[in-house]
């Protein structure tokens, strides 16, 4: 029984990113700290799932020293866009100037056009009148479909990698470590489809900032996520934003905005 | 990044084992139908190759759709995607073709046995752009089978003679079928290669313009960098 | 609603009580629920201990017992003292702000 503990401790700790040495390391810790203790790990430690996840948050590497901010050149201009798909009007007049080192948040009700500006700031998506100049290098992701079901997770690496001009290896090593910083171990021969909604949204993220872009956009997943693993994605988003990039994130939640340095609220066509 | 998209889009679609059983299927099934008369069994085993490999190319575009609009935007060229997953489906559907030749050097004695692997191998570099081109114009799984479905179905009950066959994509087959089952001369083979000749590079023009004109991302200025205030 | 404060401000307390002393985990324990603040248990405790380790407020070493198992003791770093007593003094500001916000209720009770 004690035994299992351990053992399921250990593996889910892989599973949240942890590399496999530190989680055998922390694991056998765990076993003398209950031993010394007198009782029980499930019973000092709760059930092994919630603590292996709470440990593996703490165990995570701290971010980057955060570099002093500084708002570098623009990234992101929109002037004047709007969108129609034929009579009905989905976006109107948007304007914003977002630069290196900044992050806008863009909300709104449902069906307010949120994600197509995103795909209009992206270049998937033409905007009926209006300036959109952005920076060539960026990171997208999109809040459905980003991925394939049949590639597994290091297939997604070395081909997004491969868009970015870095090799194969390099791709597999840089989105093995992104992964990690949002708690999550991609395991070899497990495609996509396999994967959970909220692993699969990690997927989606790691392929958006693999290769440092200057400005990310991205459609901040919220199904399948869970409280921690939601937090996780905007402390990366901070990170991002302090390494030097831009940050467009529409999002559906309304995590606390006063961080942010810039708040898009669309209107939506219903309102007219 | 070529031979990147070729690998992944070849893994994607080996791992869909029930469509490619089905592939593998179909022109078995077709050719086992009509193998008392030899040139009938060889014409059909070419339509059923070439349905089979059009619709996997059709799955294969029409799956990765979304995949490849996200890899366009950040930078990567829509002729790419097209010809890596092109390489992919046509190295497959010339395996399968290499199967089915082995099959028909087996169990039938052909007067020009090279012609059919001939025959064979122009099928499948027809059917993989023009499934390229269906998934492209009809951008779902079902509407694009559909289409396919009219293409083949047609294909198979025409006249042969009549001006309409002479339009479908695989009428090449029937001229080099001929060739390689019947004692006739060469006009039969030249026929078939220039049909074939004209349908491929049709099939391949619109599907690489089809895949520009759908992928190719918005081509957005740098932003202005801002006035200097002295 | 004390559970939730006391998890925004156990990373505080372990640091002061480490200021104290070095001690080991279910030693904190037992001085945290002395101080009156209940049973906090392991689940919660040792994710801040390690996380503390991790940003090297906090050092851990095993050291070996005469009587019983070995046992992991904490003490804290440098950084750990510096970080301690900034965290305390933006503490009592706080406390003091809360203090005047909540001194009205004192007046208004019968």
């Amino acid at each position: 029984m004690t035994d299992q503990w351990h053992e399921s401790f250990a593996r889910l700790l892989v599973e949240r990113g942890v590399a496999p040495g530190e989680a055998r390391r922390l694991a056998a810790d765990s076993r003398d700290e209950a031993r010394a203790a007198g009782l029980p790990p499930a019973e000092l430690f709760g059930p092994a799932a919630a603590y292996a996840a709470g440990i593996a948050r703490a165990a995570r590497p701290a971010p980057l020293a955060a570099l002093p901010r500084a708002r570098g050149p623009v990234v992101l201009r929109l002037t004047g866009v709007t969108k129609r798909y034929r009579r009905r009007e989905v976006l109107r007049g948007v304007d914003l100037t977002l630069r290196a080192g900044e992050v806008a948040a863009v909300v709104g009700a449902n069906g307010s056009g949120k994600s197509t500006l995103l795909d209009i700031c992206a270049g998937a998506s033409k905007a009926t009148s209006g300036l959109v100049e952005r920076t060539a290098r960026i990171g997208y992701a999109p809040q459905q479909h980003g991925t394939a079901p049949y590639l597994t997770a290091d297939e997604h690496f070395r081909l997004f990698g491969g868009a970015h001009g870095m090799g194969a290896k390099r791709a597999v090593a840089t989105g093995t470590h992104l992964a990690a910083g949002l708690g999550w171990r991609p395991r070899a021969g497990t495609v996509a489809a396999q994967l959970s909604g909220g692993t699969r949204q990690k997927l989606n993220v790691v392929l958006g900032e693999l290769h440092r872009p200057d400005l990310i956009l991205l459609d901040e997943p919220y199904q399948g996520f869970d409280q921690d693993s939601y937090l996780d994605l905007w402390s990366q988003v901070y990170a991002w934003r302090d390494a030097g990039a831009g940050v467009l994130v529409v999002t559906h939640l309304l995590h606390d905005l006063d961080r942010v340095d810039h708040v898009l609220e669309l209107k939506g066509a219903e309102d007219r | 990044m070529l031979w990147t998209i070729a690998g992944t889009s070849l893994r994607e679609t080996g791992r869909r084992r029930a469509a490619l059983l089905l592939v593998v299927a179909l022109p078995l099934a077709f050719y086992a139908a009509r193998s008392d008369m030899q040139g009938q069994a060889i014409r059909f085993l070419a339509i059923g190759v070439g349905w089979a490999v059009a619709t996997l190319a059709l799955f294969s575009h029409v799956g990765a759709r979304h995949l490849d609009r996200r890899l366009a935007v950040v930078g990567t060229s829509p002729t790419a995607l097209l010809i890596g997953r092109q390489l992919a489906l046509i190295g497959m559907g010339l395996a399968l073709a290499a199967g089915y030749f082995g099959l028909v050097a087996l169990t039938q004695d052909v007067n020009r046995l090279w012609a059919v692997g001939l025959l064979l191998g122009t099928t499948v570099l027809i059917a993989a752009p023009l499934g390229a081109v269906v998934s492209l114009v009809l951008p779902r799984e079902l509407e694009g089978a559909l289409a396919l479905l009219a293409v083949m179905a047609t294909q198979m009950i025409a006249d042969p003679e009549g001006a309409l066959a002479k339009t479908l994509p695989l009428w090449s087959t029937r001229e080099l079928t001929g060739y390689a089952v019947d004692p006739v001369g060469s006009e039969y083979l030249w026929d078939g290669l220039a049909h074939f000749a004209v349908v491929a590079l049709v099939c391949a023009g619109a599907a690489w313009i089809a895949a520009v004109v759908r992928l190719r991302p918005q081509a957005l200025p740098e932003p202005e960098p801002e006035p200097v205030v002295l | 609603m004390r559970q939730q404060w006391l998890h925004g401000f156990l990373d505080l307390c372990l640091l002061c009580l480490l200021l104290e002393r070095r001690d080991y985990g279910v030693g904190l324990a037992q001085r945290l629920a002395r101080s009156g603040f209940g049973d906090i248990p392991g689940g919660t405790l040792y994710p801040s201990l390690l996380r503390l380790e991790k940003q090297s407020l906090v050092r851990a070493d095993w050291a070996a017992s005469d009587v019983g198992p070995r046992r992991k003791y904490y003490e804290l770093t440098a950084e750990g003292r510096a970080a301690a007593a900034e965290r305390v003094a933006v503490w009592r500001e706080f406390r003091d702000v809360m203090d005047r916000m909540t001194a009205a209720t004192e007046v208004e009770r019968p």
